[in-house]
C-alpha cells in the first residue's frame, strides 16, 4: 500500500519535473532561435515596415528587393565573393599545413623539438590584442600586397593554426606506430607515408578542421576591417555589412543590412546543418586535446 | 652502413623541417614579429607616419590615465556579469540534455547555432533588435505592458553593459554547453545508476555526484571562459563602439581605438603598445591567480 503510494507520487513529480525542463529548453530554443528568425524574415521587408518597427516577425508584404538592391547596388556580391576566397583560402591553407606539421610533431624527434612546441603554445595564451595588426599592416603596406587579399589570409590562417596542429597531433597519437613501420618496409618514405597513408587516416580531424577554419576565417571581422579601412573592394561580408550601418545613412539602409545580415549568415548556417556534428566534435576535441 | 645510416637521416631531417616550415613562417611573420614590434615603439610617440622618442613619457602617462583603467574595470565588470550568468546556464542546460531526453540532440543543435555566427554580425542583428524607436524589444515589452516609454538600451549608459551582457550570453552559451556536455559523456551511467538506488534526487545528484566528477572539466572550461571574457571587445566594438560616453568601453577597445583610430583623435601607437603590453599582463596575472586558486581547492578536495 505505502509502496504503491510511493510510486503514484514518483510518477507524478517525474511529470512535473519533465514538464518544467522541456518548458526550461523550449524557452531557450526560442530566445536562441529569434534573433536570426528575426533577422532572415525582416529581410524580406519592405523599408519603411522596417523603419516603423512593431513586433510583426513576419513581413506584411513578402519582397526579395532588399536582396537585388544589395546585392547589385551595396556590393554584396563583391563582398561575398571576397567573403569565400578567404574562406576557402584559409581552409585548404590549414589542412595542409596543419596535418603537415602535426604528423611531425607526432612522428620525428628533432633537434629543438619541444622548444619549438612551446614557443606555439605560449603564442596561444600571449596575446597584444589588436595592436599586433598594426605591424603586419606596414608590413604589408611595404611589400606591396595591401590591396589584395593575401595579407587577411594568412594572418587569419597564422592566428589560427596551432589550434589545429595541436588537434592533429593528438589524433596522430592514437594511430598505431606499427602502421608506419610497415610502410617503411614496403619502401615508403617519410613524407610519402604521410601523403599516401595518414591523409587518409586524418579525414575525420581533417573534417573537423576544414569547419572550424572556414566558419573561423568567414566570421573574421576585425582583420580584414583594419586591412579594408580604405579598399571598400577587399571587405568580406561582416565588414561590409556593419560598415553600411556606419556610413551614416543607416535607418535609410536597414533593409539592405538585413538582406546583407542574412547573406552573412545564411551559407554558414547550410554548412552547419549539413555538418552539425563535425562541428561540435571537433570544438570539443581540441579543447579536450589541444 | 653507418655512412648510409648517417646521410639517410640527414636527408629525412631535411624534410621533416620542410615539412614544418609553413608552420613556423605563419609562427614567426604572426605571432612573434608584432610581439617583438610592440617593445620596439614603447618610448615613441608613433602615429604611424613619423615617430619621436619620448622617454617614460608612455609609461608614466598609463598611471594618469583614468580613461583607461575605468575600461579596465569595464573589462571585469562585463567578464564576470558575462560568467556569472552563462556558467551555470550552459552547465545546468549540458546536464538536462545529457539525461537522454527525447529531441536532446536537437536542442543542442539549436543552442550551438549562435557560436556559428560571425560575433559582428549578431551585433549588428541585437542593434536592430535593441534599437529605441523601432526595435522590436521596445515593441515587444510595450505591448505587453511593461514600459510605458522606449528605452535605449545600447545608448543609455544604465542600459548599454547589460545589453551587451545579454548578447555575450546569448553568443557564447552554446559553446560552453557543448564543451560541457562532452565532458559530462566522460562520466559513467554506472554512477548514476547507484545514486538513483540510493534515493538521490535531480538536484543532489548534480551537486554530489555531477559537479565534482566534472570538476577537472569544469576547471578548464573556466579558465577558457575567463580569458575569453576578458580579451573580447568585438561584440562590444559593433554594439556601442564603447560608448556611451565610454561606459562600455574596455581595456582592448580602448586600444584599439588608439592603434587604429575611432575617426575622431590622431593615432597614438607608441602609447596603444605600452598599455597592450599592460593588458596582457592583467590578463596573464588573472590566469595565474585563477590557476593558484584553483590548485589550493584542488588540495583541499
Amino acid at each position: 500500500m505505502a509502496a504503491e503510494g510511493s510510486r503514484v507520487v514518483k510518477s507524478k513529480s517525474y511529470y512535473i519535473s519533465r514538464t518544467v525542463l522541456y518548458t526550461f529548453l523550449v524557452i531557450l530554443a526560442v530566445i536562441t532561435l529569434f534573433p536570426i528568425i528575426y533577422v532572415v524574415l525582416g529581410s524580406f521587408k519592405e523599408n519603411k515596415e522596417l523603419v516603423a518597427g512593431g513586433i510583426n516577425i513576419l513581413p506584411k508584404k513578402f519582397i526579395i528587393d532588399n536582396f537585388v538592391q544589395a546585392w547589385n547596388k551595396a556590393n554584396f556580391a563583391q563582398y561575398t565573393l571576397n567573403s569565400m576566397i578567404i574562406s576557402t583560402s584559409v581552409m585548404g591553407l590549414m589542412l595542409i599545413i596543419s596535418t603537415m606539421a602535426g604528423y611531425v610533431f607526432a612522428r620525428r624527434n628533432f633537434f629543438l623539438k619541444e622548444f619549438l612546441y612551446g614557443v606555439m603554445i605560449i603564442f596561444m595564451f600571449i596575446n597584444v590584442g589588436s595592436i599586433s595588426l598594426r605591424p603586419l599592416f606596414e608590413l604589408s603596406v611595404k611589400l606591396g600586397i595591401n590591396s589584395s587579399l593575401f595579407p587577411v589570409i594568412i594572418i587569419a590562417a597564422g592566428t589560427g593554426q596551432a589550434t589545429y596542429i595541436f588537434l592533429v597531433r593528438g589524433y596522430m597519437s592514437s594511430v598505431p606506430k606499427e602502421l608506419d613501420e610497415a610502410a617503411t618496409i614496403d619502401g615508403c618514405t617519410f613524407f610519402q607515408i604521410y601523403y599516401k597513408i595518414m591523409l587518409p587516416v586524418l579525414k575525420p580531424v581533417m573534417a573537423s578542421i576544414a569547419l572550424l577554419s572556414f566558419r573561423g576565417a568567414w566570421n573574421e571581422y576585425i582583420l580584414p576591417l583594419v586591412f579594408t579601412m580604405t579598399n571598400e573592394k577587399l571587405r568580406p561580408l561582416t565588414v561590409g555589412v556593419v560598415s553600411l550601418r556606419n556610413a551614416g545613412d543607416g535607418a535609410a539602409a536597414w533593409n539592405v543590412m538585413f538582406a546583407g545580415s542574412t547573406i552573412a549568415i545564411v551559407p554558414i548556417l547550410i554548412v552547419y546543418i549539413l555538418a552539425s556534428k563535425h562541428f561540435m566534435g571537433g570544438l570539443t576535441a581540441g579543447a579536450v586535446k589541444g | 652502413m653507418l655512412n648510409k645510416k648517417r646521410t639517410k637521416s640527414k636527408g629525412s631531417n631535411l624534410v621533416t623541417w620542410l615539412m614544418l616550415s609553413p608552420a613556423i613562417f605563419l609562427l614567426v611573420v604572426v605571432s612573434i614579429y608584432p610581439f617583438l614590434w610592440v617593445f620596439q615603439y614603447i618610448m615613441y610617440d608613433y602615429n604611424g607616419f613619423s615617430k619621436y622618442f619620448v622617454g617614460f613619457d608612455n609609461i608614466k602617462r598609463v598611471f594618469s590615465d583614468t580613461l583607461f583603467w575605468q575600461s579596465v574595470i569595464h573589462t571585469f565588470e562585463y567578464a564576470f556579469l558575462k560568467l556569472i550568468f552563462v556558467m551555470p546556464l550552459s552547465l545546468v542546460t549540458a546536464v538536462i540534455l545529457s539525461r537522454k531526453l527525447r529531441g536532446s540532440s536537437l536542442f543542442r543543435g539549436i543552442f550551438f547555432l549562435p557560436t556559428i555566427i560571425s560575433s559582428a554580425v549578431y551585433c549588428l542583428i541585437f542593434y536592430f533588435i535593441f534599437a529605441a524607436y523601432n526595435g522590436v524589444l521596445n515593441s515587444m515589452l510595450h505591448t505587453v505592458g511593461f514600459i510605458d516609454k522606449p528605452i535605449d538600451w545600447l545608448g543609455a549608459p544604465s542600459t548599454a553593459m547589460m545589453a551587451v551582457v545579454i548578447v555575450a550570453i546569448w553568443g557564447g552559451f552554446g559553446n560552453y554547453m557543448i564543451l560541457f556536455s562532452s565532458g559530462l559523456t566522460s562520466i559513467s551511467e554506472d554512477v548514476y545508476e547507484s545514486s538513483k538506488i540510493d534515493g538521490a534526487n535531480g538536484v543532489q545528484t548534480f551537486f554530489k555526484i555531477t559537479l565534482p566528477l566534472l570538476g577537472p572539466v569544469l576547471k578548464v572550461v573556466l579558465m577558457l571562459a575567463i580569458t575569453t571574457a576578458l580579451k573580447d571587445y568585438q561584440s562590444i566594438m559593433v554594439l556601442t563602439g564603447g560608448g556611451p560616453n565610454n561606459r562600455t568601453q574596455v581595456m582592448f577597445s580602448y586600444i584599439y581605438n588608439l592603434c587604429f583610430g575611432n575617426g575622431t583623435s590622431e593615432l597614438q601607437i607608441g602609447y596603444g603598445a605600452v598599455l597592450s603590453v599592460v593588458a596582457a599582463i592583467i590578463v596573464g596575472i588573472v590566469t595565474l591567480i585563477y590557476l593558484k586558486i584553483s590548485k589550493k581547492l584542488d588540495d583541499i578536495n
